[in-house]
Protein backbone atom coordinates (compact mmCIF):
# COMPACT_ATOMS: atom_id res chain seq x y z
CA UNK A 1 0.00 0.00 0.00
CA UNK A 2 1.38 3.39 -0.92
CA UNK A 3 0.96 6.20 1.63
CA UNK A 4 0.41 9.62 0.16
CA UNK A 5 0.54 12.99 1.93
CA UNK A 6 -2.07 15.51 1.01
CA UNK A 7 -1.07 19.04 1.97
CA UNK A 8 -4.18 20.41 3.70
CA UNK A 9 -3.18 24.08 3.38
CA UNK A 10 -2.00 26.47 0.77
CA UNK A 11 1.41 28.11 1.12
CA UNK A 12 0.04 31.38 2.54
CA UNK A 13 -2.04 29.45 5.06
CA UNK A 14 1.07 27.69 6.31
CA UNK A 15 2.75 31.07 6.72
CA UNK A 16 -0.21 32.41 8.69
CA UNK A 17 -0.25 29.30 10.88
CA UNK A 18 3.47 29.51 11.65
CA UNK A 19 3.17 33.22 12.41
CA UNK A 20 0.31 32.50 14.83
CA UNK A 21 2.29 29.75 16.57
CA UNK A 22 5.26 32.09 16.96
CA UNK A 23 3.05 34.97 18.18
CA UNK A 24 1.27 32.68 20.64
CA UNK A 25 4.51 31.42 22.17
CA UNK A 26 5.95 34.95 22.42
CA UNK A 27 2.76 36.39 23.91
CA UNK A 28 2.55 33.49 26.38
CA UNK A 29 6.00 34.24 27.69
CA UNK A 30 5.34 37.98 27.73
CA UNK A 31 2.10 37.41 29.64
CA UNK A 32 3.98 35.62 32.42
CA UNK A 33 6.57 38.36 32.50
CA UNK A 34 3.81 40.97 32.65
CA UNK A 35 2.02 39.28 35.54
CA UNK A 36 5.28 38.86 37.48
CA UNK A 37 6.14 42.50 36.84
CA UNK A 38 2.78 43.57 38.25
CA UNK A 39 3.37 41.47 41.34
CA UNK A 40 7.02 42.22 42.11
CA UNK A 41 8.08 45.00 39.73
CA UNK A 42 10.09 44.89 36.52
CA UNK A 43 10.08 46.04 32.92
CA UNK A 44 8.32 44.34 29.99
CA UNK A 45 11.35 44.54 27.73
CA UNK A 46 15.08 44.43 28.19
CA UNK A 47 17.28 42.01 30.07
CA UNK A 48 16.33 38.44 29.24
CA UNK A 49 15.26 37.70 25.70
CA UNK A 50 11.53 37.37 26.45
CA UNK B 1 -17.75 30.53 -3.10
CA UNK B 2 -18.55 26.84 -3.11
CA UNK B 3 -19.69 25.11 0.06
CA UNK B 4 -16.54 23.03 0.14
CA UNK B 5 -14.32 26.12 0.02
CA UNK B 6 -16.32 27.73 2.81
CA UNK B 7 -15.95 24.60 4.89
CA UNK B 8 -12.20 24.53 4.26
CA UNK B 9 -11.83 28.15 5.24
CA UNK B 10 -13.83 27.64 8.43
CA UNK B 11 -11.66 24.65 9.27
CA UNK B 12 -8.52 26.73 8.73
CA UNK B 13 -9.79 29.46 11.07
CA UNK B 14 -10.46 26.90 13.79
CA UNK B 15 -7.06 25.26 13.33
CA UNK B 16 -5.43 28.70 13.50
CA UNK B 17 -7.22 29.56 16.76
CA UNK B 18 -6.26 26.19 18.23
CA UNK B 19 -2.62 26.58 17.14
CA UNK B 20 -2.48 30.05 18.74
CA UNK B 21 -4.01 28.88 22.02
CA UNK B 22 -1.76 25.82 22.24
CA UNK B 23 1.39 27.82 21.50
CA UNK B 24 0.32 30.52 24.00
CA UNK B 25 -0.08 27.88 26.72
CA UNK B 26 3.25 26.34 25.71
CA UNK B 27 4.85 29.80 25.99
CA UNK B 28 3.40 30.28 29.48
CA UNK B 29 4.52 26.81 30.55
CA UNK B 30 8.03 27.24 29.15
CA UNK B 31 8.43 30.55 30.99
CA UNK B 32 7.17 29.11 34.26
CA UNK B 33 8.79 25.69 34.18
CA UNK B 34 12.04 25.91 32.21
CA UNK B 35 14.99 27.09 34.24
CA UNK B 36 17.91 28.65 32.42
CA UNK B 37 20.73 26.13 31.96
CA UNK B 38 23.10 27.97 34.34
CA UNK B 39 20.55 27.84 37.18
CA UNK B 40 20.30 24.04 37.14
CA UNK B 41 23.66 23.69 38.85
CA UNK B 42 22.25 25.40 41.96
CA UNK B 43 19.33 23.02 42.11
CA UNK B 44 20.80 19.87 43.63
CA UNK B 45 18.81 16.82 44.72
CA UNK B 46 19.65 15.42 48.11
CA UNK B 47 21.12 11.93 47.73
CA UNK B 48 23.40 9.82 49.95
CA UNK B 49 26.35 10.95 47.82
CA UNK B 50 25.59 14.60 48.67
CA UNK B 51 24.86 14.30 52.36
CA UNK B 52 22.24 13.75 55.01
CA UNK B 53 19.45 15.96 56.25
CA UNK B 54 18.36 16.23 59.87
CA UNK B 55 14.99 17.92 59.97
CA UNK B 56 13.25 20.04 62.58
CA UNK B 57 15.89 20.16 65.27
CA UNK B 58 14.82 22.44 68.11
CA UNK B 59 16.66 25.56 69.21
CA UNK B 60 14.02 27.09 71.46
CA UNK B 61 10.64 26.65 73.04
CA UNK B 62 8.55 28.21 70.26
CA UNK B 63 6.79 26.03 67.69
CA UNK B 64 8.77 27.73 64.91
CA UNK B 65 12.12 27.42 66.68
CA UNK B 66 13.35 24.61 64.45
CA UNK B 67 16.17 24.19 61.99
CA UNK B 68 17.17 21.72 59.30
CA UNK B 69 20.79 20.62 59.22
CA UNK B 70 22.44 19.38 56.04
CA UNK B 71 25.65 17.43 56.65
CA UNK B 72 27.99 16.73 53.74
CA UNK B 73 28.65 13.09 52.84
CA UNK B 74 32.37 13.47 53.46
CA UNK B 75 32.59 13.59 57.23
CA UNK B 76 36.35 13.13 57.39
CA UNK B 77 37.43 16.79 57.80
CA UNK B 78 38.59 18.06 61.17
CA UNK B 79 36.76 21.38 60.66
CA UNK B 80 33.80 22.57 58.61
CA UNK B 81 32.37 25.85 57.46
CA UNK B 82 28.71 26.47 58.24
CA UNK B 83 26.39 28.32 55.87
CA UNK B 84 23.10 29.48 57.36
CA UNK B 85 20.44 30.31 54.76
CA UNK B 86 17.32 32.17 55.94
CA UNK B 87 14.05 31.88 54.09
CA UNK B 88 12.01 34.62 52.42
CA UNK B 89 8.34 35.49 52.97
CA UNK B 90 7.94 39.09 54.06
CA UNK B 91 8.47 38.17 57.74
CA UNK B 92 4.94 36.73 57.77
CA UNK B 93 5.22 33.59 55.63
CA UNK B 94 7.68 31.01 54.36
CA UNK B 95 9.53 27.99 55.63
CA UNK B 96 13.07 26.61 55.62
CA UNK B 97 11.94 23.73 53.41
CA UNK B 98 11.52 26.19 50.50
CA UNK B 99 15.30 26.56 50.37
CA UNK B 100 16.04 22.85 50.24
CA UNK B 101 17.66 23.07 46.78
CA UNK B 102 19.92 25.95 47.79
CA UNK B 103 20.85 24.29 51.09
CA UNK B 104 21.53 20.99 49.31
CA UNK B 105 23.74 22.81 46.80
CA UNK B 106 25.74 24.32 49.67
CA UNK B 107 25.98 20.87 51.27
CA UNK B 108 27.15 19.39 47.96
CA UNK B 109 30.03 21.89 48.03
CA UNK B 110 31.18 20.47 51.36
CA UNK B 111 29.57 22.90 53.81
CA UNK B 112 27.40 22.12 56.76
CA UNK B 113 24.25 24.02 55.77
CA UNK B 114 21.37 25.09 57.97
CA UNK B 115 17.92 26.46 57.21
CA UNK B 116 16.46 28.13 60.30
CA UNK B 117 12.80 28.93 60.85
CA UNK B 118 11.76 31.93 62.90
CA UNK B 119 8.40 32.89 64.39
CA UNK B 120 6.39 34.54 61.64
CA UNK B 121 4.51 37.68 62.44
CA UNK B 122 0.76 37.51 62.86
CA UNK B 123 -1.64 40.18 64.14
CA UNK B 124 -1.89 38.25 67.40
CA UNK B 125 1.69 37.30 68.28
CA UNK B 126 3.28 40.75 67.87
CA UNK B 127 6.49 39.30 66.39
CA UNK B 128 8.73 41.74 64.57
CA UNK B 129 11.87 41.85 62.45
CA UNK B 130 13.71 42.54 65.69
CA UNK B 131 12.30 39.52 67.55
CA UNK B 132 12.98 37.32 64.51
CA UNK B 133 16.58 38.54 64.32
CA UNK B 134 17.01 37.70 68.01
CA UNK B 135 15.70 34.20 67.36
CA UNK B 136 18.33 33.71 64.67
CA UNK B 137 20.97 34.97 67.07
CA UNK B 138 19.77 32.43 69.62
CA UNK B 139 19.68 29.65 67.03
CA UNK B 140 23.20 29.83 65.62
CA UNK B 141 25.06 28.48 68.72
CA UNK B 142 22.52 25.61 68.88
CA UNK B 143 23.12 24.80 65.21
CA UNK B 144 26.88 24.66 65.79
CA UNK B 145 26.40 22.55 68.92
CA UNK B 146 24.14 20.10 67.11
CA UNK B 147 26.58 19.78 64.19
CA UNK B 148 29.35 19.01 66.69
CA UNK B 149 27.20 16.31 68.33
CA UNK B 150 26.79 14.73 64.92
CA UNK B 151 30.55 14.75 64.34
CA UNK B 152 30.98 17.97 62.35
CA UNK B 153 33.05 20.59 64.14
CA UNK B 154 32.33 24.11 62.87
CA UNK B 155 35.06 26.77 63.02
CA UNK B 156 33.73 29.48 60.67
CA UNK B 157 30.48 30.46 59.06
CA UNK B 158 28.63 32.47 56.45
CA UNK B 159 25.10 33.75 56.68
CA UNK B 160 22.75 34.31 53.77
CA UNK B 161 19.15 34.71 52.75
CA UNK B 162 16.62 36.12 50.35
CA UNK B 163 14.22 39.04 50.92
CA UNK B 164 13.12 38.87 54.59
CA UNK B 165 15.81 36.23 55.07
CA UNK B 166 18.29 38.66 53.52
CA UNK B 167 17.41 41.30 56.11
CA UNK B 168 17.87 38.80 58.94
CA UNK B 169 21.14 37.57 57.40
CA UNK B 170 22.48 41.15 57.26
CA UNK B 171 21.43 41.83 60.85
CA UNK B 172 23.29 38.72 61.99
CA UNK B 173 26.38 39.50 59.89
CA UNK B 174 26.64 43.21 60.72
CA UNK B 175 24.99 43.55 64.14
CA UNK B 176 25.44 40.19 65.87
CA UNK B 177 28.64 38.74 64.38
CA UNK B 178 30.65 39.96 67.37
CA UNK B 179 28.65 37.57 69.59
CA UNK B 180 28.77 34.64 67.16
CA UNK B 181 30.42 31.45 68.48
CA UNK B 182 32.62 31.27 65.34
CA UNK B 183 33.83 34.02 62.98
CA UNK B 184 31.30 35.18 60.39
CA UNK B 185 33.45 35.18 57.27
CA UNK B 186 30.96 36.38 54.67
CA UNK B 187 27.36 37.27 53.95
CA UNK B 188 25.31 37.00 50.78
CA UNK B 189 21.76 38.08 50.25
CA UNK B 190 19.30 39.37 47.68
CA UNK B 191 16.48 41.91 47.93
CA UNK B 192 16.42 42.25 51.71
CA UNK B 193 15.56 45.71 53.09
CA UNK B 194 18.38 47.10 55.19
CA UNK B 195 16.99 50.58 55.94
CA UNK B 196 13.66 52.09 56.93
CA UNK B 197 13.49 55.73 55.86
CA UNK B 198 10.05 56.64 54.64
CA UNK B 199 11.34 58.64 51.65
CA UNK B 200 12.72 55.37 50.21
CA UNK B 201 9.44 53.50 50.60
CA UNK B 202 7.54 55.25 47.82
CA UNK B 203 6.06 52.01 46.47
CA UNK B 204 4.08 51.82 49.73
CA UNK B 205 3.07 55.48 49.56
CA UNK B 206 5.10 56.31 52.66
CA UNK B 207 7.13 59.08 51.04
CA UNK B 208 4.34 61.65 50.76
CA UNK B 209 4.24 64.79 52.83
CA UNK B 210 0.82 64.05 54.28
CA UNK B 211 -0.38 63.03 57.75
CA UNK B 212 -1.74 59.75 56.32
CA UNK B 213 1.63 58.88 54.79
CA UNK B 214 3.46 59.62 58.06
CA UNK B 215 0.94 57.60 60.01
CA UNK B 216 1.31 54.64 57.64
CA UNK B 217 5.13 54.85 57.83
CA UNK B 218 5.08 54.99 61.64
CA UNK B 219 2.70 52.03 61.66
CA UNK B 220 4.66 49.83 59.24
CA UNK B 221 8.11 50.56 60.65
CA UNK B 222 6.76 50.24 64.19
CA UNK B 223 5.45 46.77 63.39
CA UNK B 224 8.84 45.82 61.93
CA UNK B 225 10.68 47.21 64.93
CA UNK B 226 8.26 45.74 67.45
CA UNK B 227 7.81 49.10 69.18
CA UNK B 228 5.42 51.95 68.72
CA UNK B 229 6.86 54.82 66.69
CA UNK B 230 5.52 58.36 67.06
CA UNK B 231 4.80 60.01 63.71
CA UNK B 232 6.56 63.16 64.86
CA UNK B 233 9.91 61.42 65.32
CA UNK B 234 10.04 59.98 61.77
CA UNK B 235 12.14 62.65 60.07
CA UNK B 236 14.35 63.51 63.04
CA UNK B 237 17.87 62.32 64.01
CA UNK B 238 16.36 60.41 66.99
CA UNK B 239 14.53 58.18 64.54
CA UNK B 240 17.82 56.72 63.29
CA UNK B 241 18.72 55.58 66.80
CA UNK B 242 15.24 54.19 67.36
CA UNK B 243 15.21 52.15 64.14
CA UNK B 244 18.87 51.07 64.37
CA UNK B 245 18.12 47.61 65.88
CA UNK B 246 16.61 46.49 62.54
CA UNK B 247 18.57 48.74 60.14
CA UNK B 248 21.38 46.47 59.01
CA UNK B 249 23.27 49.17 57.10
CA UNK B 250 23.71 51.22 60.29
CA UNK B 251 25.77 48.37 61.79
CA UNK B 252 28.26 48.16 58.93
CA UNK B 253 31.79 49.02 60.02
CA UNK B 254 35.31 48.32 58.80
CA UNK B 255 35.20 44.85 60.40
CA UNK B 256 31.97 43.80 58.72
CA UNK B 257 31.88 40.52 56.82
CA UNK B 258 32.58 40.60 53.08
CA UNK B 259 29.25 40.75 51.31
CA UNK B 260 27.66 39.85 48.00
CA UNK B 261 24.31 41.55 47.45
CA UNK B 262 21.76 41.88 44.64
CA UNK B 263 18.79 44.21 44.16
CA UNK B 264 16.21 44.78 41.42
CA UNK B 265 15.84 48.39 40.27
CA UNK B 266 12.05 48.07 39.89
CA UNK B 267 11.47 46.22 43.16
CA UNK B 268 8.14 47.20 44.71
CA UNK B 269 8.36 44.90 47.71
CA UNK B 270 11.80 45.88 48.98
CA UNK B 271 12.07 49.39 47.49
CA UNK B 272 15.26 49.71 45.47
CA UNK B 273 16.20 53.01 47.13
CA UNK B 274 16.80 51.19 50.41
CA UNK B 275 19.83 49.44 48.88
CA UNK B 276 21.63 52.76 48.32
CA UNK B 277 22.28 53.22 52.05
CA UNK B 278 23.73 49.74 52.30
CA UNK B 279 26.00 50.14 49.30
CA UNK B 280 27.22 53.53 50.57
CA UNK B 281 27.95 52.06 54.01
CA UNK B 282 29.90 49.14 52.54
CA UNK B 283 31.91 51.53 50.34
CA UNK B 284 32.51 54.04 53.13
CA UNK B 285 33.81 51.34 55.46
CA UNK B 286 35.87 49.66 52.73
CA UNK B 287 34.16 46.33 53.24
CA UNK B 288 35.00 43.85 50.49
CA UNK B 289 31.70 43.59 48.65
CA UNK B 290 30.10 42.97 45.29
CA UNK B 291 26.88 44.72 44.46
CA UNK B 292 24.66 43.56 41.62
CA UNK B 293 21.98 45.89 40.29
CA UNK B 294 19.40 44.23 38.06
CA UNK B 295 18.07 47.03 35.82
CA UNK B 296 14.95 45.31 34.45
CA UNK B 297 13.92 43.27 37.47
CA UNK B 298 11.82 43.56 40.58
CA UNK B 299 11.72 41.57 43.79
CA UNK B 300 12.08 38.24 41.98
CA UNK B 301 15.27 39.32 40.14
CA UNK B 302 13.38 37.71 37.29
CA UNK B 303 14.29 39.65 34.15
CA UNK B 304 18.08 39.78 34.21
CA UNK B 305 19.35 36.22 34.12
CA UNK B 306 22.85 37.19 33.00
CA UNK B 307 23.38 39.40 36.04
CA UNK B 308 21.73 36.90 38.36
CA UNK B 309 24.15 34.29 37.04
CA UNK B 310 27.06 36.64 37.78
CA UNK B 311 25.69 37.15 41.30
CA UNK B 312 25.63 33.40 41.93
CA UNK B 313 29.10 32.93 40.44
CA UNK B 314 30.38 35.68 42.72
CA UNK B 315 28.74 34.02 45.73
CA UNK B 316 30.67 30.85 44.84
CA UNK B 317 33.88 32.81 44.40
CA UNK B 318 33.46 34.54 47.79
CA UNK B 319 32.59 31.24 49.49
CA UNK B 320 35.78 29.70 48.06
CA UNK B 321 37.82 32.71 49.14
CA UNK B 322 36.41 33.32 52.62
CA UNK B 323 35.02 29.94 53.55
CA UNK B 324 37.21 27.39 51.71
CA UNK B 325 36.18 23.81 52.23
CA UNK B 326 38.71 22.02 54.41
CA UNK B 327 41.42 24.66 53.96
CA UNK B 328 42.72 27.72 55.73
CA UNK B 329 40.48 30.72 55.39
CA UNK B 330 41.19 34.34 54.53
CA UNK B 331 41.25 36.74 57.46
Amino acid sequence: MKLTFRNPFRRNQWIILLALIFAGAVLGRLAVRGVLNILVGGTMFGGNFL
Amino acid sequence: MSNEKKKERRMFVWISVLAFVVSFVAGVASKLLCKPSWARKYSVALTDEVGTLHRDLAYGEGAANRFDLYLPADGSSARYGLVVYLHAGGFTQGDKSEDEKMLTWLCSKGYVAAGINYTLRTEENGCSVYSQSMEIKEAVPKVIEEAKKLGYRIDRMAVAGGSAGGTLAMLYAYRDAKDAPVPVKMMFEAVGPSSFYREDWGSYGLDLDTPESRKAAAGLFGVMLGKEIEETILDTPEYEQLIKPISAFLWVDENSAPSVIAYGVHDRVCPFQTSRHLVDALKKNKVDHQYFELPHSGHGLQNDDKIYEQYMETVEEYLERYLPVGGAYAH
